[in-house]
C-alpha cells in the first residue's frame, strides 16, 4: 500500500468531533467559537491534504473505487454543512453533516481500500474528474437536504419544538439538482467519446435518471404546493433512497449484471 | 414551534371539470398505462426502425407543431391549459418514474426473464408502448410549459427556457434519432484493407470508407503480486486487499508474509533458471522475489505471469501456498490506421480509447482486440458509429448545462423566491409565502 490512510482518517474524525463539541459548548465565548471553527476546518484540510497526496502517489484520480468516492463524500459534506452555517446561519446542519462524514470515514477505516494505480483506459478521460466530483458534491448537498427533511418529519410526528425551515431544504435541492444535472450531462458527453453513445440505459444510468427525475418532481411539487410540507418531505426521503441505490445499490442489483459502471472492488 | 399545517381547503371540484388538476392527471396516467399494456399484448413491442428518416423528422415536427398550435389557438381548452401546468408535469414525471423503476429492477434482455415479463414489454422497456405513451405525455407537458413561459417573452425567463426547452430538444432528438443511429464494428488485421462492417445482428454492411491497420499498440500497468493456493491457483481472498504492484524494490506484507521484489523485468526470457530482459515476441514480465515468513525463514525465486507463448511460474512459500504474478492490465491501447475515403482522401491517424476519430459523418472508436494475445495482438476491432441527430441532442445538452447553473442560483434569496414562485404559480392563496419557521438561530 503506497500510503496509509489511518492517521489522516483518525485526525479528521477527531478534529471534526472536537469542532462540533466546541460549537455546542461555545455559547457567546469568542475564543472557543474560533477554536471550533478552526478545528472543524482543520478536519476538512487534513482530509484534503490526504486526498491530494493519494492522487499524487497513485498517479490517477482517486475516484475509482467505492471507498474512494466515500472519501470525497466525507470531505464535501462538512464543507457544505459549514457553508450552509455561514451562509444561512443554521448551526445544526454543521453537526449533522459532520456526523455523517465521520460515519463514512469510519466505514473506510473498517474496510480499508486497496489503493492501486491501475485505471482502465475508458476511465482515462478529461471528463472523469469533473463527472465524479460534481456527482459526489451533488450527493452531499442532497444528503444535507434529506437531513433537513428528516428533521422536519420528526417535528411533524413527535411535535418537537425545534428550529426548522423547509426553505433550507429547497435551497440545498436547487444547488444539488444543479450539480446532479451537470454530473449527468458530463457523463453523457464522456459516454459519447468513450463508449460511443451519450445514453445507453446502463443500469447506473437508469438509476441516475430516476434520482434526477425524483428531485425534479420535488421542485415542481414545491413550486405548486408550497404549503404541503409533509408530502414534500417524504418525496425528499424517497428520492434519497433512489440516490443511494444509484450510488452503490446498483452494484448488488441483478439487473446490473452487465453494467459498465460497477465499482472495482 | 411546530410545522404550520393550516391550509385553505378549496371546495371539492368534480373530476374533469376545469381546471384539471392531480386527479385528472392520475386518471390520465392510468388510462395511458392500460392502453399501452393492452397494445403491447396485442401488437407486441415497438421497433425504432419504423421511425427511420424522414419519418422521425415529420413525427417530431408534427408533435411540436401540435403543441404550438394548441397553445396558440386552444389555450382555453381544459387539456391544453392543464398540460402547461404543474399537475401534468408531476403526474407525467410520476408515470415515467414508475416505468423506469420497473426497468431499474428488471434485466433489460429477454433471456432470463419470465414469459409474462417479456410479453408486457417490461424487459424491453424503452421500446414498449407504455413507455412511448409515458414519454409523449411527459414531452407534451414539457413542451406546453415551455410555450406558456415563452408567451409573452420575458428576459427573466431565460433560465426556465434553457432548462425546459433544452430538455425537450435533447429528449426529442434522442428518441427520434435512435432510429437513424448506426453502430457497426470492423475487424481489422495488420496490413489488410477492410471496407466491410457487421452490425449487432451480424448483418454485413459496406462502409463508405476503408481502414487499414498498420499497427496495434498496447501499454500495460505493472503486474501485481498475490498469495494463491497452490493446487487450485485461486487468489487467497484476504490477499486481494493486500495485493501490491510489482516494481524493483517494492516491499509489502501479504497475509503475514513479508514480500520483497529484488528484480523486475517488463519483458524477459528464461535463461538457465533465471530471467533476463529481452525484447521478443510473447516475452512475459518476470520478477525475483524474496518471501520471509513470520518465523524468519526465507525463500527466494523467480515468478512470471507467463504469456500466450510461455507458461507462468509460481514461488512455493509453504505446503499449500505460493506467490504469483497477476496478468498485467492494459493501461492504453490504440490502433495506428490509414483511412481511405471514396473521394480519394487518405488519412493516417491513431484511434485510441476515449479519442475517437471522425471521418465522413462516422465516428471511429477503438473497440477491442484479440485478448488471447494481449499486447501482441495483430488484430483490432474498430466500432463505427453514425448519429446524424447528435448536433441537435448536443444543442439541448448545452442549453441544459447553462440552465443548471441558473438552477443553482435559485436559492439565493430564500423568502423572496418562495413568494415569487407562489405568485407566479397563480396559487389562489395570497397568504404568507410559506410556513418558513425560522426561530432564533
Amino acid at each position: 500500500m503506497p500510503i496509509d490512510p489511518t492517521m489522516f482518517t483518525i485526525a479528521a474524525i477527531v478534529l471534526w468531533a472536537l469542532g462540533m463539541l466546541l460549537f455546542l459548548i461555545a455559547g457567546e465565548r469568542k475564543v472557543i467559537k474560533w477554536l471550533a471553527h478552526g478545528s472543524y476546518l482543520a478536519g476538512i484540510l487534513v482530509l484534503a491534504v490526504f486526498t491530494w497526496m493519494l492522487w499524487d502517489i497513485l498517479g490517477r484520480p482517486p475516484m475509482r473505487t467505492l471507498g474512494e468516492t466515500r472519501l470525497w463524500y466525507a470531505m464535501f459534506l462538512p464543507v457544505i454543512g459549514y457553508a450552509t452555517y455561514i451562509r444561512w446561519d443554521y448551526k445544526w446542519i454543521l453537526h449533522y453533516s459532520g456526523a455523517v462524514a465521520i460515519v463514512f470515514l469510519a466505514i473506510n477505516l473498517i474496510y480499508p481500500d486497496n489503493y492501486d494505480r491501475d485505471l482502465m483506459p475508458a476511465l482515462q478521460s478529461i471528463w472523469f474528474v469533473p463527472h465524479v466530483i460534481v456527482y459526489i458534491f451533488a450527493y452531499a448537498l442532497l444528503a444535507a437536504a434529506t437531513i433537513v427533511a428528516i428533521k422536519g418529519l420528526i417535528i411533524e410526528y413527535t411535535g418537537k419544538q425545534w428550529t426548522w425551515s423547509m426553505q433550507l431544504a429547497d435551497n440545498l435541492v436547487y444547488l444539488g439538482l444543479g450539480f446532479l444535472t451537470l454530473g449527468l450531462l458530463f457523463g453523457a458527453l464522456w459516454g459519447k467519446e468513450a463508449w460511443g453513445h451519450y445514453w445507453m440505459w446502463d443500469p447506473k444510468e437508469t438509476w441516475a435518471f430516476l434520482t434526477w427525475i425524483g428531485y425534479l418532481a420535488y421542485i415542481h411539487y414545491r413550486y405548486h404546493k408550497p404549503k404541503k410540507l409533509t408530502t414534500a418531505m417524504w418525496m425528499l426521503a424517497g428520492a434519497f433512497i433512489i440516490l443511494m441505490i444509484a450510488w452503490f445499490g446498483v452494484n448488488y442489483l441483478p439487473s446490473a449484471a452487465n453494467s459498465v459502471h460497477t465499482y472495482t472492488q | 414551534m411546530s410545522l404550520n399545517k393550516t391550509e385553505i381547503k378549496p371546495k371539492k371540484k368534480p373530476v374533469w371539470a376545469a381546471p384539471w388538476g392531480y386527479t385528472e392527471g392520475w386518471l390520465f396516467v392510468a388510462g395511458l398505462l392500460i392502453t399501452g399494456l393492452a397494445l403491447q399484448l396485442v401488437a407486441g413491442g415497438l421497433s425504432s426502425s419504423a421511425l427511420a428518416w424522414p419519418v422521425n423528422l415529420y413525427a417530431g415536427l408534427a408533435f411540436t407543431g401540435l403543441i404550438v398550435f394548441g397553445w396558440v389557438f386552444l389555450r382555453k381548452n381544459s387539456l391544453v391549459s392543464w398540460l402547461g401546468r404543474v399537475p401534468a408535469a408531476v403526474t407525467s414525471i410520476a408515470m415515467i418514474t414508475f416505468l423506469v423503476l420497473i426497468m431499474g429492477f428488471t434485466l433489460q434482455e429477454d433471456a432470463g426473464n419470465p414469459a409474462w415479463v417479456q410479453s408486457l414489454g417490461l424487459s424491453n422497456m424503452t421500446s414498449s408502448w407504455p413507455f412511448l405513451f409515458g414519454m409523449m405525455f411527459f414531452m407534451a407537458s414539457l413542451g406546453m410549459a415551455t410555450m406558456k413561459r415563452l408567451t409573452p417573452m420575458k428576459g427573466r425567463n431565460i433560465g426556465f427556457f434553457l432548462n425546459h426547452a433544452g430538455l425537450y430538444i435533447a429528449i426529442m432528438a434522442g428518441l427520434l434519432g435512435a432510429a437513424d443511429l448506426q453502430r457497426v464494428t470492423m475487424d481489422l488485421y495488420e496490413g489488410e484493407v477492410v471496407w466491410g462492417a457487421t452490425d449487432r445482428q451480424g448483418h454485413y454492411k459496406d462502409m463508405p470508407l476503408a481502414i487499414e491497420l498498420e499497427r496495434f499498440n498496447m501499454e500495460e500497468f505493472n503486474p501485481k503480486i498475490a498469495v494463491i493456493t497452490t493446487n487450485d491457483g485461486r487468489i487467497v481472498s484476504e490477499s486481494i486487499s493486500d495485493m501490491f504492484e510489482i516494481g524493483k524494490g517494492h516491499r509489502g506484507n501479504l497475509i503475514g508474509w513479508d514480500v520483497e521484489i529484488l528484480e523486475f523485468h517488463k519483458m524477459s526470457g528464461r535463461i538457465d533458471g533465471r530471467f533476463e530482459p529481452v525484447v521478443d515476441y510473447g516475452a512475459p514480465p518476470s520478477a525475483l522475489v524474496r518471501v520471509t515468513d513470520s518465523h524468519g525463514s526465507q525463500v527466494e525465486g523467480w515468478i512470471t505471469s507467463g504469456s500466450f507463448m510461455y507458461s507462468h511460474q509460481l514461488l512455493q512459500i509453504d505446503r499449500d501456498h505460493s506467490v504469483a504474478m497477476t496478468i498485467p492490465q492494459a493501461s492504453h491501447y490504440s490502433s495506428d490506421v490509414v483511412i481511405y475515403t471514396p473521394d480519394g482522401e487518405l488519412i493516417e491517424t491513431r484511434i485510441e480509447v476515449n479519442h475517437p476519430v471522425s471521418v465522413n459523418g462516422w465516428k471511429l472508436y477503438q473497440y477491442s482486440y484479440d485478448d488471447r494475445f494481449g499486447k501482441w495482438s495483430s488484430s483490432s476491432t474498430i466500432e463505427a458509429i453514425r448519429d446524424p441527430w447528435l448536433p441537435v441532442v448536443y444543442t439541448g445538452i448545452f442549453m441544459l448545462i447553462f440552465g443548471s447553473v441558473y438552477l443553482m442560483t435559485l436559492g439565493k434569496a430564500p423568502e423572496k423566491t418562495e413568494e415569487q414562485l407562489a405568485a407566479e404559480a397563480g396559487e389562489p392563496s395570497g397568504t404568507e409565502p410559506e410556513s418558513n419557521i425560522k426561530g432564533a438561530a
